[in-house]
Formats: C-alpha cells, sequence, structure tokens
C-alpha cells in the first residue's frame, strides 16, 4: 500500500512552545484516519503541515512518495482538500465559491458544471447552490465547505474538527459523507475530532495526539496523575498498571479492554471499580457506556452485552480491566 | 453681515444660473481629481495588499515612511515636482509644467500613501480566515490579491473615494504645477484663493459650496456603503 504522507523528524514550535514532536509518520492512502486529542493537543496544526498552509521548522513531508518543499506547486496542490474547523466561504454564492476552488485550481470551464454537480450531490447541497453563504447555517456551511473541497477532485480531504458544533442530523449526513467518500470513492481522509469513540467509530485507523506527541493509545479513560511504585493515582482513584516509569503524566485504557459485570469478577484482572452507570449511546452498531467510579470511565460493549447484563442508567456494575490494558505516557 | 448675506445669496445664483466659469472650473477640478484618484488606487490598492500578506524585511520602515508620508505638506510635494518639472530641472524637457498633467501627478504623490496605507488596514481587518482559505484553494500570489481586492472591495472604494476628496481639496501643488491658468488648470481650489484675493467673493463662495456639496456627497456615498452603518 502506497502511503499518502511520510512524516521524518517533524517539528513546529509556536512562539517557543513546541506545538508538534513526530519522529515518524506514515499515513496510508485510501484510509479514513481520526486524528485525536484533547484542545491543544497539535491536531489543527498537524492539518495545516499536511494541507501546507504551514511549514514545520524542522523535519520533511512527503506526498505520495515526493518530498515537499513549500510552497508546493499546483499539481501537488490539486491533490489536496482542506476545510478548516471554522470555514470561510466567500461572499456570494455557493455556486460561485465552488466555482473559484476550481478556477484557482485551474480546472477547465468546461468542466466546471459537471465537477460542481458532483461535488454538490455527494454533500446533498444541491438545493443550496443559489444560496448566499452569507445565509447558510452552521451544518449548511460545513457541508458546502467540504463540497468546496472535493469540487475538484482531490486524493486527500483533511477536516478539521468537521463534528464540532453540529446537530444530530447535520452530524449523521457528516458521517455517512466521510464514510462514502472513503470506502467508495477510496479518497485518503484525515479528519481530526475531540470525540473519540465517534474517530473510532467511523475512521479506519487513528492517530492520538497528546501535547502535540504521538501515543499509541486510544486516548479514551485519559486520567492525569502520579505514578507511585506501579499505581497510578489520579487524585481520587489508585489504578495498577506494569511499569514503574517515574516521568509518567498521563496514562489511557482501552475501552474495549474493560470487561462490565454486575458481580465482582474471579480473574486475574487486578483493575475492579464499583461504579454507576451514568450515559448509554449507541455508536455506529457498539454501545458506548460511561460508568462513573470516582472517575468516568468509558467502555465499549455489543448490543448482546447490554441486553444480557440488563444494564440501564443508573444501574451500579463492576468495572474490571488488567494492568496490561493501561498505557502510560 | 449684509456684504456675507449678499454674496451668498449671489453664490448661490450662480450656481443656480449654471455660470459657465464656475462649472468649467468645478469639471476641470473633478477631472483631475478622479484621474489622480484612479492612477493612485491602481497603484497603491494593489501595492497595499502586498504588504498585507508578506512579511519581508523593511516592512515596519517601509510602514513608517508611508505614515510620514500621510503628513506630508503639499506645498513640499509641489515643490519638489517643480524642481523636476521646471524648465531647469531633470524632466524638464517632458515640458509638462503648468499642465493639468502636472497637478494629476502631484494629487496622485500626495494620496497614494493615504490609500496603500487604507488599502492595508481593509487587508488586515478582513477575516483572519479569507487568506488561509485560499492559501489551501490553491490561488497564486496574482490571483491572491485579486481576490482579496475583490472581497474588500467596500473597503478599498472607500480609500478610492478619501484619495479623491483628498486630491480635490489641495491647493499648494494645484497652484505651484497648475499655475492657475483659466479653462486649463485652474481648479476650485486654487480659483476660490485667486477670486477672493482679487475681491470676486461671490465667485469664490459659489466654488466653496459647490467644493462643500462634493465634499457631503462623497460623505454620504462613503457611509451608504459601510455595511455597519444603520
Amino acid at each position: 500500500m502506497t502511503n499518502a504522507y511520510q512524516l521524518t523528524a517533524i517539528k513546529l514550535r509556536y512562539k517557543q512552545q513546541l506545538a508538534l514532536d513526530i519522529p515518524e509518520l506514515n499515513i496510508p492512502s485510501g484510509k479514513s484516519i481520526a486524528l485525536l486529542g484533547e484542545n491543544g493537543a497539535g491536531k489543527s496544526s498537524l492539518l495545516k503541515l499536511l494541507a501546507f498552509t504551514i511549514k514545520a521548522e524542522q523535519g520533511a513531508v512527503t506526498l505520495f512518495g515526493q518530498t515537499i518543499t513549500p510552497p508546493i506547486n499546483a499539481v501537488q496542490r490539486q491533490k489536496i482538500g482542506f476545510v478548516e474547523q471554522h470555514p470561510y466561504l466567500l461572499p456570494g454564492s455557493v455556486e460561485s465559491n465552488l466555482k473559484l476552488a476550481l478556477k484557482l485550481q485551474g480546472v477547465p470551464t468546461e468542466k466546471h458544471g459537471q465537477f460542481i454537480h458532483y461535488a454538490l450531490e455527494q454533500t446533498q447541497t444541491t438545493h443550496l447552490a443559489q444560496k448566499d453563504s452569507n445565509s447558510l447555517s452552521g451544518g449548511e456551511l460545513k457541508r458546502v465547505a467540504i463540497a468546496r473541497a472535493i469540487v475538484y477532485q482531490p486524493d486527500i480531504l483533511l477536516l478539521d474538527e468537521p463534528f464540532s458544533h453540529l446537530d444530530q442530523r447535520h452530524l449523521k449526513l457528516l458521517e455517512e459523507l466521510i464514510l462514502t467518500i472513503s470506502q467508495q470513492e477510496n479518497k485518503t481522509i484525515i479528519f481530526s475530532s475531540h470525540d473519540r469513540l465517534q474517530g473510532i467509530a467511523i475512521a479506519d485507523e487513528t492517530i492520538n495526539l497528546v501535547s502535540g506527541k504521538m501515543t499509541e493509545s486510544p486516548l479514551l479513560n485519559l486520567f492525569h496523575g502520579q505514578l507511585k511504585q506501579q499505581r497510578f493515582e489520579t487524585g481520587k482513584i489508585s489504578i495498577h498498571t506494569t511499569s514503574s516509569q517515574i516521568d509518567t503524566q498521563h496514562i489511557a485504557i482501552d475501552p474495549h479492554q474493560i470487561i462490565i459485570s454486575n458481580e465482582p469478577l474471579q480473574s486475574s484482572m487486578c483493575n475492579s471499580f464499583i461504579g454507576r452507570i451514568t450515559l448509554i449511546a449507541e455508536e455506529s452498531a457498539t454501545i458506548r457506556l460511561t460508568v462513573d467510579c470516582g472517575e468516568p470511565f468509558h467502555a465499549i460493549i455489543s448490543p448482546e452485552s447490554l441486553s444480557r447484563l440488563s444494564l440501564s442508567l443508573g444501574k451500579t456494575v463492576y468495572l474490571s480491566f488488567k494492568a496490561t490494558a493501561v498505557s502510560l505516557f | 453681515m449684509n456684504y456675507f448675506a449678499e454674496s451668498l445669496s449671489s453664490a448661490f445664483k450662480l450656481i443656480i444660473s449654471f455660470d459657465p466659469d464656475i462649472y468649467q472650473v468645478a469639471f476641470t477640478s473633478v477631472l483631475i481629481s478622479i484621474t489622480a484618484a484612479i492612477i493612485a488606487a491602481s497603484l497603491a490598492i494593489p501595492a497595499g495588499v502586498t504588504m498585507a500578506l508578506n512579511s519581508f524585511r523593511g516592512k515596519a520602515f517601509i510602514q513608517h515612511i508611508l505614515n510620514t508620508l500621510m503628513a506630508m505638506p503639499t506645498v513640499v510635494i509641489g515643490l519638489l515636482l517643480y524642481g523636476l518639472f521646471s524648465r531647469l530641472g531633470p524632466l524638464g524637457h517632458w515640458g509638462i509644467l503648468y499642465t493639468p498633467t502636472a497637478i494629476i501627478i502631484a494629487e496622485a504623490i500626495l494620496i497614494f500613501p493615504i490609500m496603500m496605507n487604507l488599502a492595508i488596514t481593509a487587508v488586515r481587518s478582513a477575516d483572519p480566515r479569507l487568506v488561509p482559505t485560499l492559501v489551501s484553494l490553491g490561488a497564486k500570489p496574482t490571483a491572491m490579491i485579486v481576490h482579496v481586492i475583490r472581497t474588500t472591495r467596500l473597503a478599498m472604494l472607500a480609500a478610492l473615494i478619501t484619495g479623491f476628496g483628498r486630491a480635490i481639496g489641495e491647493v499648494g501643488a494645484a497652484m505651484m504645477l497648475g499655475g492657475n491658468i483659466e479653462g486649463f488648470t485652474r481648479t476650485m481650489t486654487t480659483a476660490i484663493a485667486l477670486e477672493t484675493s482679487k475681491g470676486e467673493f461671490e465667485l469664490g463662495l459659489a466654488l466653496g459650496i459647490l467644493l462643500l456639496l462634493i465634499a457631503f456627497a462623497l460623505n454620504f456615498i462613503l457611509s451608504w456603503l459601510n455595511p455597519n452603518n444603520d
């Protein structure tokens, strides 16, 4: 499989503060990738770097095997569609915004109609074509911005927090759109999200960022605290780990590794907590549970487990996981 | 008081009766100022946008020079150009001293820094997402300037009108370089100065009223263009 991007020894600073520190990252083409992390983790910076709208002070970025030295040329630019977190549409109609993108990308005029039709149809915004860009709702604006980014049919689509501030209907539409573009059209889609479960549910792969650095952990059940003799103290609870690395400040527990039961488990799992269910949500054919055990834990279970365990909001359950399920960083 | 009231009444009569002398002067003045404003805008607006969009060594120094030039007395510009265009000057062979061309050049130079500064301010006040959006859509440097100007066109038009307003009210350089030749280089401001010194107060007043009307009209257009105004 070819790589859409290869990043090597990337360092990016904003006013002396390290925003990104990525020794190596390969992003395969034709996949949907979720960039996960909390606010300020470096997701937007990484997307801007991949869109070549900013430049790293150190390191190299290759695009489909070609080392890029910004400013990128027109052919390379045409491979990338980028939608910022708060997209900006130029004054005028939706169609005029799409036309502008085609014009700037040097797409021949005779193809404009066909390309615009494709982008509007994909994003279900055909009815908005003549609408003024200033009169769009938040959800409409995001979909139109995606239409503008895909109108010249790039190989890569970069979306910064596409799901933020959207109502359920627009959120569903966007999720479907991302799945359609990545699966049917075999494009590379890289999107950032602070909702890790949503990212995990939609994407083929995830990239987890903490303070500008990549981590293997899925960043769910992320806790801050201190490690004392293989036990991580969050201030509220104590979690067994397999490490005694003194400089550890964060841990994360993979939600798939958490076992939910109605009775205490008789097993080798040395982490066992009792808590109350505070959230049950359906997430792409899986069930997401939040259990308050002094700290909120997220677990992912199957719909069968939900009915077998007769789980409901407010119910007291036992939550268990192995020390090896804890990632430290 | 009687003298002033009578003069005012006579001035209005001259305006209402479409006195050819007055309207000839007004026409020359407007033509020269519009030409100067268009020439200055066609250079200052792209220059201002380019400067606002790029970071380079010496940018702060250029900004400082621009601010200084904005406050430059018009007679100094007149004096310098007089030295250049006079028969013995380095550009004396152009033969443009005491022609409308000399006034147009002086006024264009005078309003260039004002327009460039207003263009810089317009880009800085534009939506901060505009430039990154154009970059991500693949805009090349020339297309970037064109689309930034297009998006901020109301502010750019305001810069043009402000420049025109400054040019039409200018007297020092117009007097020194135009020579106040009747029917040729006589502008409203130079005519007001001349007619008043000759004791033709009514004529001066009539031209003053016309100048004020033009200023009011410009302000009205500027307010109308400003989308923040109710």
